[in-house]
């Protein structure tokens, strides 16, 4: 009987040994640790807490697989002569060259124009070969304007001012050395081999009178022929909606605590801004608040990884979905093979965060040329392609459901909270409530 | 100076994007120079100039003037707002009076010339090209310098060159502060002589002396054990 008997571990709570190991590991190097991805936290409130109520006999749901559900979404329609027309409600949200290797921005760039959606330069430039392969290309205007020209932004379908990110708002960039190559090092203007550390607030301007002269700026080289969005990691969003709208964005992008990196102080990543959830929910009241709702388009990223996900945010409010993360897990990120690598890093597939170090197993966060032949172009952009079908798919699946023959036509009264948490933050009733407030609140 | 073959366009009771395209007009018929007047420091008056033409700005400009331009030259007789020259990828633009904060950002070629002092962040993330600041520059001026020059003739204030990757800065009066990862060192031979030939050249009074830094490359890749200079710049 005793030798079937096994003690369970009786770690400290405060103690435990992923406590202990980061204490160790910044014994060892002597500054914060840096990783890539996203956060480790498992506790964040999310999309799973909220269930959609399809139609029954009050509603009549749409044909499944006969009834056209639209897709569609335009960017700056009425306000600029080349609105960014998306024909799904899905961008492909910045990740830089340097970052991601050559061949993984243009399989992104392949999937992205079978798609009929946008892909985005992230920081560093736009390279020749991601404005070929890519049919919509979001060109990001960053504080460090890395490869920064007017001829670009000319090329681009869309800017995007970058004021921030979800993984680590407030905070600058980060690409460690091993990922400077020659090539990246020329267009960023870098010795090659530095470790870059980007700024974090634009250089030029400060505040919404400023920003609104800035667009103007941009709109002036840009001819006023393509939107502008601003990007801003989801924290302040109330004051950081009425910001943007007075400097009259044509989009406003939030990206949430749980959105991507290839490279942030894990530090930032798991304390640092808020959920997306709650930051949809707190950017739907600020647009309404400002009148805006219909002007200005809401998009929004972190952590989402299928069609029930970005769904339920276009339920909540939001126009369009940001996905960086999971494109490039389509891409072959965490894929089990070349174990032996995944090894040699000190991890597995599934639990691999080793963006930062540019020894991406499966050729991706690499610019090495030996890891980086490991991605088939072609191949990875058809993953690609395969799996931003599914998602769409998906969402249809739910707006179909609900009765709607337009995806962006789903809204909160097609969602129900399971937990109390979800329910205070989005304003979603809580299931078993028919809508209404508790029972016992009446009296 | 205005003459035969300058264009004079008055402001006055224009829009912004009328005054831009009038100019852009004119540098693709390939009109030599235009006289700007009543600039009353408007913003934006002058940028995604992609054609060479000279600019004579009479008054003070608002932001980014001679923004995101490429062979454009200026000379505005008066002092300039925020991110004047930004992003200049080629071209000369001459300020006769102050520059506002970061002047000249992201320069990625071409020069700039601040007859007077220039704020906060001069310089900021200079790429290319050539920043000239006769008076004193503010807070921070060459912060994360990838390259290129920067001439200060009279004093600095803190941060100054702080993390800078390349490039040089001449200082001819005192810093306040010297940034992160930045060192005096002396220069190399026709260094010096090349610096006062480029004041002289625009009629910039030289100081008796200046110092040269440039990047220590100690913020090249961390070192734990220069932890002083990384608690700032990580």
């Amino acid at each position: 009987m005793t030798g079937d008997f096994k003690r369970p571990p009786a770690y400290s709570g405060v103690w435990h040994p992923d406590a202990i190991e980061e204490i160790q590991e910044k014994a060892e190097l002597g500054r914060y640790q840096i990783r890539g991805q996203a956060t480790k936290r498992h506790s964040l409130p999310n999309f799973d807490d909220l269930v959609f109520t399809p139609a029954g006999l009050s509603r009549m749901p749409l044909e499944g697989y006969r009834e056209r559900c639209d897709t569609q979404v335009v960017i700056g329609e009425g306000r600029v002569s080349r609105p960014l027309v998306l024909e799904r409600p899905i961008m492909i949200a910045g990740m830089s060259f340097g970052a991601l290797s050559i061949n993984a921005k243009r399989a992104l760039g392949m999937a992205a124009t079978n798609c009929g959606i946008s892909t985005c330069t992230g920081e560093g430039g736009m390279h020749p070969e991601e404005r070929e392969h890519s049919s919509k290309l979001v060109m990001q205007y960053l504080p460090s304007r890395y490869g920064m020209n007017p001829y670009d932004l000319q090329k681009a379908d869309m800017i995007e001012i970058g004021a921030g990110q979800g993984a680590k708002p407030g905070t600058g960039g980060v690409l460690l050395g091993l990922k400077m190559s020659e090539e990246v090092a020329r267009m960023r203007d870098l010795p090659p081999g530095v470790d870059q550390r980007s700024g974090c607030r634009h250089p030029d301007w400060m505040g919404a009178d400023d920003l609104y002269m800035k667009l103007e700026q941009i709109r002036e080289v840009t001819n006023y022929e393509v939107p502008i969005s601003i990007k801003v990691g989801a924290a302040r969003i109330a004051n950081d909606v009425r910001i943007a709208c007075k400097a009259d964005v044509d989009a406003i992008v939030f990206d949430g605590m749980e959105g991507g990196t290839a490279a942030s102080p894990a530090i930032q990543l798991d304390h640092a801004g808020i959920p997306t959830i709650a930051a949809i929910a707190e950017a739907v009241e600020a647009l309404h608040d400002m009148g805006k709702q219909n002007q200005i388009k809401l998009i929004v990223g972190g952590g989402i990884k299928n069609g029930a996900d970005a769904a339920k945010a276009i339920a909540l409010g939001a126009d369009i979905v940001y996905l960086g993360t999971a494109p490039m897990i389509a891409l072959n990120c965490h894929a089990p093979i070349y174990l032996e690598d995944y090894e040699r890093l000190g991890t597995t597939p599934y639990e691999c965060q080793h963006c930062h170090t540019g020894l991406c197993p499966v050729g991706i966060t690499t610019q090495l040329p030996k890891l980086m032949a490991r991605l088939d172009v072609d191949e990875a952009a058809e993953r690609v392609t395969n799996y931003l079908n599914a998602i769409t798919m998906e969402i249809q699946l739910f707006a179909r459901s609900c009765g709607k023959n337009k995806v962006s036509d789903l809204d909160p009264n097609d969602l129900r909270a399971l937990t109390h948490d979800v329910a205070i933050m989005t304003g979603i009733p809580m299931v078993g409530l028919n809508g209404r407030q508790p029972w016992w609140q009446k009296f | 100076m205005a003459n035969v073959e300058t264009l004079a366009l008055d402001c006055s009771n224009k829009a912004t994007r009328e005054v831009n395209n009038i100019i852009r007009q004119a540098a693709e018929d390939g009109v030599p120079a235009i006289e700007i007047l009543n600039t009353q420091a408007r913003h934006n008056i002058g940028v995604g100039i992609l054609k060479p033409i000279h600019l004579i700005y009479r008054g003070h400009v608002g932001y980014y003037t001679v923004g995101l331009c490429d062979g454009v030259t200026a000379e505005i007789h008066g002092s300039s707002g925020w991110g004047v020259a930004d992003n200049l990828l080629n071209g000369e633009v001459v300020v006769e009076g102050n520059a506002a904060s970061s002047a000249a950002p992201a320069l990625r070629g071409g020069r700039v010339i601040v007859k007077g002092s220039g704020g906060p962040r001069t310089a900021v993330g200079l790429k290319s090209g050539e920043v000239i600041v006769g008076g004193n520059a503010g807070y921070m001026s060459g912060f994360m310098m990838q390259n290129g020059r920067l001439i200060i003739c009279g004093n600095a204030a803190k941060g100054l060159g702080d993390s800078m990757y390349q490039g040089q800065i001449w200082l001819g009066g005192e810093a306040e502060e010297i940034g992160s990862g930045v060192e005096q060192t002396d220069p190399e031979k026709g260094e010096l002589e090349d610096v006062m030939a480029t004041l002289e050249r625009y009629k910039v009074k030289a100081p008796k002396n200046l110092k040269k830094l440039q990047s220590d490359k100690s913020l090249w890749n961390f070192n734990k054990h220069d932890f002083a200079a990384w608690k700032d710049a990580l």
